[in-house]
């Protein structure tokens, strides 16, 4: 009996294009997945920065009307009729800290200008100033929480 | 040189006593060469064996070597970036990349290590004037028309290398840990955080945290003695190369048909 050896047709895929391909997504993705990693790494686990709880004292040692400045913590405390309120001294800006004015607030980098619940009245900044969320300890200090962001003008009632 | 006349030059070697043609034997493993090369041959033949020189073709225009039409610009920020590495390695056996010792040591190496002002100036200085000549060189090239095919990925290659010595100009300016640094890397930083969608996640990469501190002060530290200058190296050392494969510096008569009289 007569055999015919010749193939109709080719495969469309043969082995050494399958299997160079198979390798090649295995170089792909492990860079991938070794990419990620390396990313995951670099991305700030652990917050080293200064602590965002901060007491800042008894609220009757607060006159109404004056902006109390805690520099280095870059927060300003303020008593008003409505209640307290802590806000950022970090200018919406670029991050320089800003000083009290006349105004309100204003920047020594770009000149922006705040009034006294922080809403910009001029300059550069794009944003109100942060409200930090104001609380009263065990203790019964005031106790302010850099890291919840509060909507400017609510004022903590004692 | 041809093989010939090296065997020749060997043998005459013999007849010198052995100290000198100890000397004559070491030049010559180093410059393939003997004195410099009066002819053609020769000197094609010495540039083709230095590393240095070989960054030029074989033959080279006459007009690529003017100097009014490199200015040097391109070697003058080489050399820069050489004496940058030279004496921010020596800056490096001082200083501390600490919240709390940074500023100190800088004022240390100002006031009492001996020479360290000489060091801290000229890191410095050299950092400043590479900056501007990188940003001239760009300037002669864009004039010129060196940007143009076949070079256009050269042209990718040095806007890499602009970036890089902005980037190590940025992270060495937070070094000094005074005021000025504070200020100006957290206002550069922030503006970094403008950006749409990787801004944010760039500033915390940079930053290490929310504010300029320590851990911020360790990461640029990384970036400007480590990441950036390795970067910088490869990075310049695929220019340089690339120079040579374009066919050494562009000229005017290039890519027209060769007028009479036109000496490349
Ligand atoms: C391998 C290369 C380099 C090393 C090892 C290095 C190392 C250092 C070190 C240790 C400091 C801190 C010492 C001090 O502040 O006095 C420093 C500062 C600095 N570096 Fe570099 N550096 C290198 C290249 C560069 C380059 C290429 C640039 C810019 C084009 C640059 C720009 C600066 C600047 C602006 C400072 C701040 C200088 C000051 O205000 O004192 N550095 N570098
Ligand atoms: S940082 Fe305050 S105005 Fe620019």
């Amino acid at each position: 009996m007569k055999k015919n050896y010749t193939r109709t047709k080719p495969p469309e895929i043969d082995r050494r294009k399958f299997l160079t391909s198979l390798g090649w997504t295995g170089v792909g993705l492990s860079t991938l997945i070794a990419s990620i990693g390396n990313l995951l790494y670099l991305k700030p686990a652990i917050d080293y920065g200064p602590p965002t709880l901060l007491r800042v004292g008894k609220p009757e040692d607060f006159k109404e009307g004056i902006k109390e400045i805690f520099e280095t913590e870059r927060v300003a405390v303020i008593r008003d009729k409505k209640g307290f309120a802590a806000i950022s001294l970090t200018c919406t800006h670029l991050g320089c800290t800003i000083r009290t004015s006349e105004m309100g607030f204003e920047c020594p980098c770009h000149g922006s200008q705040f009034d006294n619940d922080g809403f910009v009245t001029g300059g550069p900044a794009p944003k109100t100033l942060d409200w930090y969320q104001v609380a009263i300890a065990p203790n019964g200090e005031l106790e302010i929480d850099k890291s919840i962001k509060i909507t400017p003008g609510t004022y903590f009632k004692v | 040189m041809k093989i010939k006349d090296e065997l020749i030059n060997l043998n005459q070697q013999k007849q010198k006593g052995w100290f000198k043609q100890f000397w004559s034997n070491l030049y010559r493993s180093i410059f393939r060469y003997g004195k410099i090369p009066q002819d053609a041959e020769g000197q094609s033949y010495a540039v083709f064996n230095n590393l240095f020189l070989h960054i030029h073709p074989v033959k080279v225009s006459r007009h690529s070597l003017k100097f009014s039409y490199t200015f040097g610009l391109g070697i003058i920020a080489a050399i820069l970036f050489l004496i940058l590495t030279f004496t921010g390695v020596w800056l490096m056996f001082y200083y501390f990349p600490s919240a709390t010792e940074a500023y100190n040591r800088m004022l240390d190496l100002r006031s009492s290590v001996d020479f360290g002002f000489v060091l801290r100036n000229v890191h410095k200085w050299a950092a400043e004037a590479m900056v501007v000549v990188v940003i001239l060189h760009m300037a002669r090239v864009f004039f010129t028309g060196g940007y143009k095919p076949p070079r256009e990925f050269n042209w990718m290659i040095g806007v890499v290398l602009l970036l890089l010595t902005l980037g190590l100009s940025f992270t060495g300016y937070l070094l000094p840990w005074d005021q000025l640094a504070f200020w100006a890397i957290t206002v550069g930083t922030s503006i970094a955080g403008y950006a749409p969608i990787i801004g944010e996640p760039l500033r915390k990469f940079l930053l290490g945290g929310d504010t300029v501190g320590q851990e911020a002060l360790i990461r640029f530290y990384v970036l400007h003695v480590v990441i950036l200058p390795g970067l910088m190296v490869i990075f310049m050392a695929i220019h340089f190369w690339r120079i040579r494969k374009d066919g050494g510096l562009s000229h005017p008569s290039e890519n027209e048909p060769t007028k009479k009289g036109n000496s490349r």
